[in-house]
């Protein structure tokens, strides 16, 4: 059985996940449209190429996502 | 936390859409090519969050099935 105190720990760390993932997704958001639109705003839609354009953008962010962890996981700098 | 978030997005959207799209202040009212633009940017921006959020939940959920395929092996 979970003691209360872990449960307490365990509510914790899930919001932190939760904040750390909200946060992630506004970055990527943020920095893909940065990245890939073309800031004339000649159309309200995005052409095939920025479409294509988010789409490997996401996949990218997300890799480098994973490299910088792996880095940091390795120093004890995440986890607290 | 949605809430706040939703106002983030909101603030840092009209922050984003004037940036791109004002550029003189010689009136006080909006043109309507300023206008447009203003339109036509946050239409734009909303697509492309959703697009991105396709794709994050599709990255997110891959990573999850990896890492329990990771633990099954390792549980061996």
């Amino acid at each position: 059985m979970a003691s209360p105190e872990d449960i307490a720990k365990g509510l914790r760390v899930a919001e932190q996940e939760m904040e750390y993932r909200v946060d992630m997704f506004n970055k990527m958001v943020s920095t893909c449209f940065d990245k890939c639109m073309d800031k004339r705003y000649k159309e309200g839609d995005m052409n095939v190429g920025e479409t294509a354009c988010v789409d490997r953008c996401a996949s990218k962010y997300w890799q480098v996502t994973g490299i910088v962890g792996q880095l940091l996981g390795g120093q004890g700098a995440m986890g607290q | 936390m949605q809430v706040r978030d939703s106002l983030r997005m909101y603030n840092n959207l009209v922050e984003r859409c004037f940036k791109d799209c004002v550029e003189s202040f010689r009136r006080k009212e909006l043109d309507s090519t300023e206008e447009k633009c203003v339109q036509k940017c946050t239409d734009k921006f909303m697509k492309s969050s959703a697009r991105t959020g396709l794709r994050f939940a599709e990255l997110s959920s891959q990573a999850e099935q990896q890492m329990q395929q990771l633990t099954q092996q390792q549980n061996r």
